[in-house]
């Protein structure tokens, strides 16, 4: 399983914040990164399943439907 | 009084909607205070749709499967005339609700009285209902003890008797894991089965709404009446009604039911354990199966939800982030700074997990597994021992209840009548889940129904 959950949370959030558009708040950047860690370690557990090119998303487009009758 | 036995009375013209409303609003006025459910009484408007049950009655006419009866709704729920709150300060300003959600029409559309709003955590996004802005609501077996969350208000309500009826969201476990804390049943069917029009969304991909009730009856005549078509829900399914009401006694003979393992046998506290033990001797399952990839489908879903989530509310994120309740804040922040990858990933985990998954159903009718991993913990308690190893107390309440709402399969919490019988601390409530395939929620009545019928399941009297 590859292990993403060591890595600079801060660092991480402070550059990816100005991305989208967020100021961060000092103050809120320990629960901020508490919350990335346990991200991290949750995407560690979804990049850990064998996956092929025909493994799909969930979600599937639909571009339209017939109304209830 | 059940709501099905409101309902009865009223149609029979024995007792008025217009007492049984009144008799409602005294009891929550008397009451509410000291659990918190309440965000917001409709009175008057409860006294005019029970006016209007009673004037169908005199008329003859036949005011509907639910006349009469008091209902309440999470917070989320659009109620024409009120700000729709999600539990957040921020919805507060916003412009009142034009017309009632969908579920709320149906609702009314058989008779019921809505008696108010209801508590929860902010934008859904807790198990605790520990809302910083209206406070936490108390579980009515312990009131020093959370009620769960994030549809708490609903649960406690319904435990506390304030109303044979509530409705709720379940994005990962909200309907199911208060449920499971205050004793009371709880239903998050089919993804796609009722209609969420109307309700505050928080991450699409994984929102459902239903019903909580204190018997199978009464949460089988919410859910019948709850069902219908509704354009405005691009994730609903169009299907037939399919009415549970007339199959609840149907039994469980033929059914294949099995105990989940693996994941749903560990992360949790002996009473949880010894919960399902008691329902699987009372169902006759003996068997054992293991939900293959279950802890990476929490994962997933664990993802999408912070992504999605945070998505929704980044424009308030940007401009007033202190309006947030601080213990959702933080993971809406995070969630907005997520890598693309992860949340590709978590979405295709999803659906590869699904396709392991619903092979099960070939084998077995129903899975059996905790509802919630211990009892209600207390209020403001933030770690609780688990295996061994302490872990956060939150959003380890989801653990069994957020890898079937990843992927959309119907499930009830079921509540022991007697938790002192599995051992549970201080003899509080806790259920089991039942989780079916997609779109069988008969067989999870029929099966909830049998365990009541059994002495298993009930819902506990929490002390006055």
């Amino acid at each position: 399983m590859n292990d993403h959950t060591e890595f600079d949370a801060e660092g991480y959030a402070r550059g990816t914040a100005a991305l989208v558009g967020l100021a961060l708040d000092p103050r809120h950047l320990p629960g901020i990164t508490a919350n990335l860690r346990l991200a991290a370690r949750m995407a560690a557990a979804v990049q850990g399943l064998p996956l092929t090119p025909a493994d799909e998303p969930a979600p599937i487009f639909v571009a339209g439907r017939d109304a209830p009758g | 009084m059940s709501a099905a036995e409101t309902a009865a009375a009223v149609r029979a013209g024995r007792r008025s909607a217009k007492d049984v409303a009144e008799a409602a609003l005294a009891d929550i006025a008397a009451r509410d205070g000291a659990f918190n459910c309440f965000t917001a009484v409709t009175a008057e408007r409860a006294r005019a749709e029970a006016a209007a049950v009673d004037a169908a009655v005199s008329a003859g006419r036949d005011p509907g499967p639910l006349a009469g009866v008091p209902v309440a709704v999470k917070n989320l729920f659009d109620v024409e005339g009120l700000a729709t709150l999600a539990g957040s300060k921020i919805e507060r300003d916003k412009s009142p609700a034009a017309r009632d959600a969908f579920l709320l029409r149906r609702l009314r559309a058989a008779g019921a009285v809505l008696l108010g709003a209801l508590n929860m955590d902010e934008y859904a996004y807790g198990f605790t209902t520990e809302n910083h802005h209206y406070g936490p609501v108390r579980n009515p077996h312990d009131t020093g003890r959370i009620a769960g969350g994030s549809s708490g208000g609903s649960a406690a309500a319904v435990a506390a008797g304030l109303a044979p009826l509530a409705l709720g969201s379940d994005t990962n476990g909200s309907i199911r894991v208060p449920a499971s804390l205050c004793g009371v049943f709880g239903l998050k069917p089919t993804y796609g089965r009722l209609s969420r029009g109307g309700a505050y969304l928080f991450a699409a991909s994984f929102d459902h709404v239903g019903p909580f009730a204190r018997d199978a009856a009464d949460l089988a005549l919410a859910y019948d009446a709850a069902q219908g078509a509704d354009p405005d829900d691009p994730a609903q399914q169009w299907r037939e009604a399919a009415p549970v009401s007339p199959l609840l006694d149907a039994g469980i003979a033929g059914l294949r039911i099995a105990v989940a393992d693996g994941h749903f046998a560990r992360n949790g506290h002996a009473e949880a354990f010894a919960a399902v033990a008691i329902a699987a001797r009372a169902l006759g399952a003996a068997a054992r199966v293991s939900v293959p990839e279950a802890a990476r489908g929490r994962a997933a879903a664990f993802l999408i939800t912070m992504a999605e989530g945070a998505n929704l509310h980044l424009p308030d994120l940007r401009e007033r982030p202190d309006d947030f309740d601080p213990m959702t804040r933080d993971r809406f922040l995070a969630g907005a700074l997520l890598p693309a990858s992860w949340l590709v990933q978590a979405q295709r985990v999803r659906a590869a997990y699904r396709a392991r998954v619903l092979p099960l159903f070939d084998e077995w009718d129903l899975l059996l597994t905790p509802a919630t991993p211990y009892v209600a913990p207390r209020i403001g308690q933030d770690t609780v021992e688990v295996d061994g190893e302490a872990v956060p107390v939150r959003p380890n309440l989801g653990v069994y209840t957020q890898p079937i709402s990843c992927i959309g399969l119907p499930a009830v919490a079921v509540p022991l009548a007697d938790p002192g019988a599995a051992g549970a601390p201080g003899g509080l409530p806790i259920g089991v889940q039942l989780i079916a395939a997609p779109w069988r929620e008969d067989l999870l009545f029929r099966a909830a129904r049998a365990l009541e019928r059994a002495g298993v399941a009930g819902s506990p009297t929490p002390p006055r």
